[in-house]
């Protein structure tokens, strides 16, 4: 076997230099770190002090931690509600912007622009749009009489929720519809001639020609989108904090919450081992449901 | 060869730079000195004057008042804590406990004015019988006016609230003034803004939020549960501005500023604050009062300490005897309208000149202060049970379920070891 390894080594050692770098930065950066989690989610590991091993206590504790569910149960609407909603508003921008007309690259570069933006610099800025006080969006609707006094849009959960929806589907869209551009761009142009000639409609052309071609587009946009969503942090806690009530607590915050407000650092990992084998589970889940049949 | 010779050259000037480096290192030490935001007004002014006459600089790092805990957490356990710190009086028992502060028992016994330290900072500062830091700054929660709307609601500005029934009926007058004036303000979504200025009440209506040793809650009191209850009523009846129930503590002070709000609890800070930002307001303050009278206050502010793991500890002990000073305390401290730590010195020029002071003095010493080394975790944290309780109780459910449902989380928390 171990000369099987050497011989293949020696063949391909170009190959294997040239992977090597990604190598040690996966190993260094993703397999050691994870490793240490795994290993300290088995340990009670405060933050100031000494760790000992409890084996599965911290999972065990985790089963009857009812805000630790509550968040995964919270984190799993938010996400349901958002990555379809982003999905939809980028593939409608994909289109917009998969023609070839005057100025589409300025569109291009505007929509993309706000993924550029960092996610706390850019829950900030909308934390003081949405300020009843100072924000634009309760003056404005004022202005137009719309309502008559400011609206506190982060002070109910659900106004809160869709508040931070609006914000990431400004922020994120873009990202997904590059994704979605680049697939769309990648079907050969002679189908869309053909189905012209054969007299099929705009929708028609979408619908039998770029939705069939693009599944696995679809497949990773929609995978990256959801990680994303299930891993969301920063929005909610520069803009919410987790309120009001505590309402709004996504699985990361909780995570933290664990680790830095509460010092246990092998409870928060415990957590993370979890919340990876929950995405493993729907990541997988995902790719079996937009597998592509003629593979 | 020539590339080598290079290399060489570059090599030894390296080397000679580093060692001269060290070497200035040791001639004059560099203290590095973490304080959390709300100090930085203060601390800036008096960092520079230390540095301008010793020879050991201060290095002065300003944290966020909400990451504080979290910071100087992560960077003792990191190994990268400063070599000196002050903190929240609060925290204190929470690092004791965890070992990561100097034993100064000595060092603060021998100090000749030892016996008139603030006596709420010294016994927060002690954990199973040693002393763990010293008091730095002074700061006593008290109930801020606006004499201006008093008047114009027909209320006598002389005669400010004496009991909690007194604050409701002055609210009401004074909101009913419109034109978007409201008669209280408090931040509805920060739990350290109202340990502060909310348990007066309750302790001057004769209830508590946690037991005397901090061991377990006692949120089932009439005090606790009339002082909520005001604070409910004050808000569905439209008394207090509609921001305060997502004011995470960034607007503590400042709708106060606008001259529509009329009564706020706030601390001592407060009153220099106004009189240089906003001399148009004319205000006066009074104590927290309970709801038959009597009155009480959170005696708060930070405390100074040296971490354990400090490479400068004599360097660091002769700041903090600085800090303690005449010099500071009076002189920076006092000047910029704040309270001295030392009783002997409650009495000075810039407090004679302004009664106000001289209140929020006797506030402090007065004061209470609760102890427990899960302070951060029940009180401070944004999604805790003291931050949930409150919200529940003014915004939500109502004062009874609200503390039904905040007394499990309370001993949850106070049974952790």
């Amino acid at each position: 076997m171990f000369a099987h390894l050497r011989r293949s080594l020696a063949r391909h050692r170009a190959g294997y230099l040239f992977i090597l770098p990604c190598l040690l930065v996966t190993t260094v950066f993703f397999i050691v770190p994870l490793l240490m989690t795994v290993w300290m989610s088995f340990n009670h590991w405060p933050l100031l002090g000494s760790s000992s091993f409890i084996g599965f206590k911290n999972y065990l504790d985790l089963l009857s931690d009812e805000s630790f569910w509550g968040s995964i149960a919270f984190t799993l609407k938010y996400t349901l509600v958002v990555t379809p909603a982003i999905f939809l508003v980028a593939f409608g921008l994909a289109l917009l912007v998969n023609r070839s007309v005057r100025f589409v690259g300025l569109f291009r570069t505007a929509y993309f622009l706000p993924v550029v933006i960092g996610m706390t610099t850019a829950s900030l800025l909308w934390t003081w749009m949405f300020n009843d006080q100072v924000g634009i969006f309760s003056a404005v609707l004022m202005d137009l009489g719309v309502i008559d006094e400011p609206v506190q849009w982060l002070g109910e959960t659900n106004s809160a929720l869709a508040s931070i929806l609006v914000m990431v589907l400004w922020k994120a869209s873009g990202f997904t519809m590059v994704i979605l551009l680049v697939g769309m761009q990648a079907i050969p142009h002679d189908l869309y001639e053909a189905a012209c000639l054969d007299g099929a409609s705009w929708w028609s052309q979408i619908r039998h020609i770029t939705i069939p071609l693009m599944r696995r587009t679809f497949a990773l946009a929609l995978t990256m989108s959801l990680i994303g969503s299930f891993l969301a942090f920063e929005q909610f806690f520069v803009m919410t904090r987790g309120g009001p009530f505590n309402s709004t607590i996504t699985v990361v915050h909780w995570i933290y919450r664990a680790s830095f407000t509460y010092f246990k650092l092998g409870y928060g990992a415990a957590m993370s081992v979890v919340l990876l084998l929950i995405l493993l589970a729907i990541s997988g889940l995902q790719m079996y449901l937009l597998r592509d049949d003629h593979e | 060869m020539k590339n080598n010779f290079v290399l060489k050259k570059l090599l030894g000037g390296l080397t000679a730079s580093l060692l001269s480096l060290s070497v200035y290192a040791q001639a004059n030490q560099e203290l590095s000195f973490w304080i959390r935001a709300s100090d930085a007004g203060f601390v800036e002014p008096m960092v520079k004057v230390w540095n301008a006459k010793h020879p050991n600089k201060v290095v002065l790092t300003v944290i966020p008042n909400d990451d504080f805990v979290t910071k100087f957490g992560t960077a003792v356990a990191g190994g990268a804590a400063p070599d000196v710190v002050a903190l929240d009086l609060i925290f204190v028992p929470t690092f004791a406990q965890a070992g990561q502060l100097s034993d100064m028992t000595p060092e603060a016994g021998a100090l000749p004015f030892a016996k008139s330290l603030s006596p709420s900072h010294v016994r927060l500062a002690q954990y199973g019988g040693k002393q763990y830091a010293v008091p730095f700054s002074a700061e006593s929660s008290v109930l801020l006016y606006n004499k201006a709307l008093f008047k114009r609601a027909g209320l006598d500005p002389q005669k400010p609230p004496k009991t909690m029934g007194e604050i409701e009926a002055a609210a009401k007058k004074i909101t009913a003034l419109g034109g978007g004036v409201k008669g209280f303000y408090f931040s509805g979504a920060c739990g350290g803004c109202n340990i502060f200025t909310m348990t007066p009440y309750v302790w001057a209506s004769g209830g508590d939020v946690l037991s005397a040793d901090g061991k377990s809650e006692v949120l089932d009191n009439p005090a606790l549960r009339n002082t909520l209850s005001m604070y409910r009523r004050m808000w569905t009846d439209g008394l207090i501005p509609r921001g305060a129930k997502t004011d995470n503590g960034s607007n503590f002070i400042s709708p106060f500023f606008t001259g529509k709000v009329g009564m706020v609890g706030t601390g001592a800070f407060a009153i220099g604050l106004l009189k240089k930002e906003h001399p148009e307001i004319d205000f006066g303050i009074t104590p927290l009062p309970g709801d038959k009278g009597g009155s009480s206050s959170f005696a708060g502010g930070d405390s100074i300490a040296i971490p354990a793991a400090s490479k400068h500890k004599k360097e660091a002990w002769e700041f903090i005897k600085w800090a303690l000073s005449e010099e500071v305390q009076v002189e920076q401290f006092a000047k910029n309208g704040s309270i001295p730590v030392r009783s002997d010195l409650a009495d000075n020029a810039y407090s004679k000149q302004d009664p106000r002071f001289a209140m929020a003095s006797a506030a402090m010493q007065a004061g209470r202060t609760p102890y427990s080394v899960h302070f951060n975790q029940l009180i401070n944290d944004a999604n805790g049970p003291w931050l949930a309780m409150i919200q529940e109780a003014v915004f939500g459910k109502g004062v009874d379920a609200a503390i039904k449902d905040a007394q499990p989380r309370f001993r949850k928390i106070l049974t952790t070891p």
